[in-house]
């Protein structure tokens, strides 16, 4: 081995833990066209009863309560904007988007949350270019499915188990979030195999924006607690 | 936002959403399917030279909306491309990274990734020449009259309506936060941003409620309804369909035949 040859792979190391830093956050969203034809077709298939499922139930509570249409739509338009925040991240230097996954599955609950989170995702692929078309059905199943159910799912075991509030969003934020990847690593893995690598690449970008996303919901939540207790018990009509 | 400003603009934006929707979805179906990187790149060239010529977008303006997806491509072709290889197998090049494992790229895979990106870029041109010639609120029109459910059509246009009320919301609260030292540690900026994301929530929560009073003062019973704007039909997009899939699939035929 010649002397600069370790020196080349250090290098080259550290310039893709750069890379990987700066392009986590737009790396969870699945680009247009990544998939094949066949997978992509397939994970809309897995999509259709969540979603049919969901858009039932809110079709249920908006002819009993009419009210319901406009307060979704808020939900709606309000996990666009904040997936279109920069949170701060514990890695200094480095910021990403909250995925706003845990949020609304605590307080839209889950069912709700996939029909919103496939309006979006839809509007963040056209508008934003976050995602795509074909990939609309794999990426509702990792962020608008198996987050909210993973992260409703935690709040509401931690909360039976007599956990602290604080404790149970922090661990359902987190978790959701963090579960998210983990699906989009596994729906990247199991077309082009290597699933370690694309799970290590998540694992150093995802794991501190995680933790920062989940610290970031108790402390809105608390204040949402603390100010808004009507809203919130409205909200438990939906 | 994001490409909605530019649809505004375009010469296509008087023609009916229908056609635009299907020749997108047609052209990106086939470059999908086609498997090959030669379909990519001239799905690439075709639907950014159609979003140029018939929509009248700059080109600057294109390419600087095709870079946007680079990021997750540049990252998501890295494990196809470098591989954990079995010992004695040829490679381009190979090294022992992390620890005693033999990484190494093939020419197998280079190939694979190559395609993958070609495939990706002509997908996502083809998708930029709807979100660039079509504003959104034609677009959910267009949904309801191809059959989307109601209710699903109208959570559309009600969220679409928001979200510009509240992403300007949402940086008037940050300027304000940032002039007044908000963002300055790490603990702070936590602090800020949770106050943020909790105000925004309740701004919303009001927001809709006022819409909610304002309409049903006004007979609202349930479904909002507004006339369509006159469109000019445009079915000679679908001229232009024929003509792309034919492109597409006489390149993924020489394609083949050449590989042979």
């Amino acid at each position: 081995m010649k002397w600069y040859d370790t020196w080349i792979r250090r290098g080259a190391a550290l310039c893709m833990a750069l890379g990987l830093l700066s392009a986590g956050a737009s790396a969870m969203h699945i680009a247009e066209g990544y998939l094949p034809r066949t997978w992509a077709f397939a994970w809309m298939a897995v999509c259709v009863p969540f979603v049919a499922a969901g858009f039932f139930s809110i079709r249920r509570k908006v002819s009993r309560y009419p009210k319901a249409k406009m307060l979704l739509a808020m939900c709606g338009a309000f996990a666009f904007v904040l997936s279109a925040l920069k949170i701060p991240s514990v890695v200094s230097g480095s910021c990403s988007h909250p995925t706003g996954v845990g949020l609304g599955a605590i307080l839209f609950g889950p069912t709700a949350t996939t029909v919103l989170g496939l309006i979006v995702l839809l509007f963040q692929a056209l508008l934003l270019a976050h995602g795509g078309i074909t990939t609309l059905g794999a990426n509702v199943f990792s962020m608008a499915i198996v987050g909210p159910f993973v992260s409703w799912g935690v709040y509401v075991l931690l909360k039976k188990a007599g956990c602290k509030p604080a404790l149970a969003v922090f661990c359902a934020a987190a978790l959701g979030d963090l579960m998210t990847y983990v699906t989009t690593s596994v729906e990247l893995g199991v077309v082009y195999g290597n699933i370690g690598s694309y799970l290590a690449i998540f694992a150093v970008t995802q794991i501190p924006l995680a933790i920062a996303e989940g610290l970031l919901t108790v402390v809105v939540f608390n204040i949402l607690e603390k100010y808004s207790k009507a809203e919130l018990q409205e909200l438990a009509v939906l | 936002m994001g490409t909605d400003r530019y649809a505004y603009a375009s010469r296509l934006r008087r023609v009916d959403a229908v056609p635009k929707l299907w020749l997108t979805l047609g052209s990106l179906v086939l470059c999908i399917s086609c498997d090959s990187a030669a379909v990519g790149l001239v799905t690439l060239v075709l639907m950014g030279a159609l979003t140029v010529a018939l929509g009248g977008q700059k080109p600057a303006v294109l390419l600087r909306f095709l870079r946007l997806p680079l990021a997750f491509l540049a990252v998501g072709c890295l494990p196809i491309v470098l591989r954990p290889l079995p010992a004695g197998e040829g490679a381009l090049w190979a090294a022992e990274l992390f620890g005693r494992v033999r990484w190494g790229i093939t020419a197998e895979y280079l190939r694979m990734g190559l395609m993958v990106v070609c495939k990706a870029m002509g997908a996502v041109a083809a998708m930029y020449f709807l979100s660039l010639n079509t504003p959104m609120t034609d677009l959910t029109q267009a949904l309801g009259r191809l059959h989307v459910p109601k209710l699903l059509v109208e959570l559309m246009e009600l969220i679409y309506r928001f979200l510009f009320v509240f992403s300007d919301t949402a940086r008037r609260i940050r300027v304000a936060q940032e002039s007044r030292l908000g963002y300055q540690t790490p603990r702070r900026s936590l602090r800020s941003m949770g106050e943020l994301v909790s105000s925004l929530f309740l701004r919303a929560w009001r927001q809709a409620d006022r819409s909610y009073t304002a309409l049903e003062s006004r007979g609202y019973t349930g479904s909002l309804d507004t006339l369509p704007a006159l469109r000019t039909p445009g079915r000679w997009l679908y001229g232009v369909l024929a003509a792309v899939a034919a492109v597409q699939i006489l390149t993924w035929m020489a394609e083949r035949s050449w590989l042979q």
